[in-house]
């Protein structure tokens, strides 16, 4: 070890390592409630195969026979206007520290959800949006699309063991002045973009059933997506010098066939995003902020 | 071993290096813990990627860095947090030394890919073999970067009289 590195060392600005105490041990606790998705192709099942269609509806009705259940605590109002409240859509219980919410209608109409939140004092506008046929019923956000910058935290909490379609808890702080918007996924019709709030992950996705795509020519994966009968679309995978990256939607005829692929996500029954590093000639990145796709929270007037 | 199992043994083992990990390159116990909950909740949804041994703490390391770099362009995120982690985590914070405070100025100064590689190296331990796997670059590509960041903080902290530097292996 040189003497820099002794200095370095000397500068760490977290010297010893933290035991783990409640609060890491809730966080573990948290995380395995949520649902694992260690294969990402299972995102989207049935999509591809000859029975996807059947699939698709049979999770559909399943997913309005089922209730979704999710608890609503921390930093709550001292005393609602309610509660309890219920509607066609959702009932909400009020617990001591918690409120109950369990959601009977993923497809009800976003008001409905939106007056039974207000009825118990929460203000969060809801979005009833499109996805994955395994997704009905699942929450979305919270989001805070100005970004979060108020005292506690807001996040979700999935809640094992679950036989709906989603459980678990969503917290905010009570008194937070700005923007909450929550998602309902509900089924998207044949051809519409699902609503999606995950980031692509840069060291590949998959989204073709038994078919690598990352590593491949884009011609080669362009092909593979023609013989399922689907179409493409196409987003230039930039890196910046930090290593962080984002993705920028271009039309195909600026995607070079033998440009190579870094993996691929299905946003509609129908079409398939390519993900592509950017080949020979692909001229420099856009500003991040000039290609911001459209979130599923931006529009919260339907 | 069931996915669960493997999680958490995986989560237990490591939580401390993750949690120094992101204390150290964040500023606020928020986003430390936002961070320690992003890369851990990937950790989990992709557990049958995570390898074996010591590998997975290298491999948490990447999906921590990625993390923290996507978290630096501000995306907004949805943290699985709770107020006891934060409280927790922020009762870990030392105070800010005065005494290096040149040093850290130094450091502070060089560029993002030189921090990056004098930290793993000088903070989390690591060899040009395992940064090189941290980052995604050849263990060759690594060591050169460590050795010239450790000439450019050298050269840094020799501008200034009070400092002595000397050079040792890269």
């Amino acid at each position: 070890m040189t003497d820099i590195d002794h200095l370095i060392r000397a500068i760490d600005p977290a010297p010893h390592a933290p035991e783990q105490g409640p609060g890491a041990r809730e966080l573990r606790a948290a995380i395995l409630a949520a649902e694992p998705e260690p294969h990402r192709p299972s995102r989207l099942p049935g999509l591809f195969g000859r029975f996807g269609r059947a699939r698709g509806t049979v999770l559909l009705a399943a997913a309005t026979a089922v209730a979704a259940a999710v608890a609503i605590g921390v930093g709550l109002p001292a005393a609602g206007p309610a509660t309890e409240y219920a509607n066609a859509a959702v009932s909400i219980k009020k617990a001591p520290d918690h409120f109950s919410v369990t959601i009977t209608d993923p497809a009800a109409d976003r008001r409905s959800f939106e007056e039974a939140f207000r009825e118990v004092g929460l203000n969060v506008t809801v979005k009833v949006v499109p996805v994955a046929p395994q997704d009905v019923g699942k929450l979305l956000g919270p989001v805070v699309p100005e970004g979060f910058r108020w005292h506690g935290s807001i996040g979700v909490q999935y809640v094992a063991p679950c036989a709906s379609a989603f459980c678990g808890k969503v917290w905010m702080p009570a008194d937070f002045p700005g923007r909450v918007v929550l998602g309902v996924g509900r089924p998207a019709k044949p051809g519409e973009p699902y609503a999606d709030d995950t980031l692509y992950d840069k060291s590949g996705e998959e989204c073709l059933n038994g078919y690598q795509a990352r590593g491949k020519t884009v011609g080669a994966v362009r092909a593979e997506v023609r013989r399922h009968g689907l179409k493409s679309a196409h987003r230039l995978l930039w890196t910046l010098p930090d290593d962080s990256f984002f993705d920028a939607a271009v039309p195909a005829d600026r995607v070079k066939d033998d440009w190579t692929v870094n993996g691929c996500r299905a946003i509609s029954s129908d079409t398939i995003d390519i993900y592509v590093n950017p080949g020979p000639g692909a001229g420099p990145a856009p500003d991040p902020l000039t290609v911001r796709r459209p979130e599923w929270y931006d529009d919260t007037t339907s | 071993m069931t996915d669960r199992d493997r999680f958490e043994a995986v989560y237990d083992a490591y939580y401390p290096a993750i949690s120094q990990y992101a204390a150290r390159r964040t500023s606020s116990p928020d986003d430390t813990a936002d961070v320690i909950s992003e890369t851990f909740l990937i950790a989990w949804r992709r557990v049958a990627e995570v390898p074996e041994g010591e590998r997975a703490l290298l491999w948490l390391y990447g999906v921590a860095r990625r993390v923290l770099a996507n978290h630096k362009r501000g995306d907004s995120r949805r943290a699985m947090l709770t107020d006891r982690l934060r409280d927790e985590l922020a009762a870990h914070r030392p105070p800010t030394s005065t005494d290096l405070e040149h040093v850290r100025a130094a450091f502070d100064a060089l560029p993002e890919r030189d921090r990056e590689v004098l930290a793993l190296a000088c903070w989390e331990g690591l060899s040009g073999d395992q940064i090189a796997k941290v980052v995604g670059c050849t263990s060759i590509a690594a060591r050169t970067r460590l050795h010239r960041a450790r000439k450019r903080l050298a050269a840094a902290l020799e501008r200034r009289p009070s400092s002595t530097i000397v050079m040792g292996e890269a």
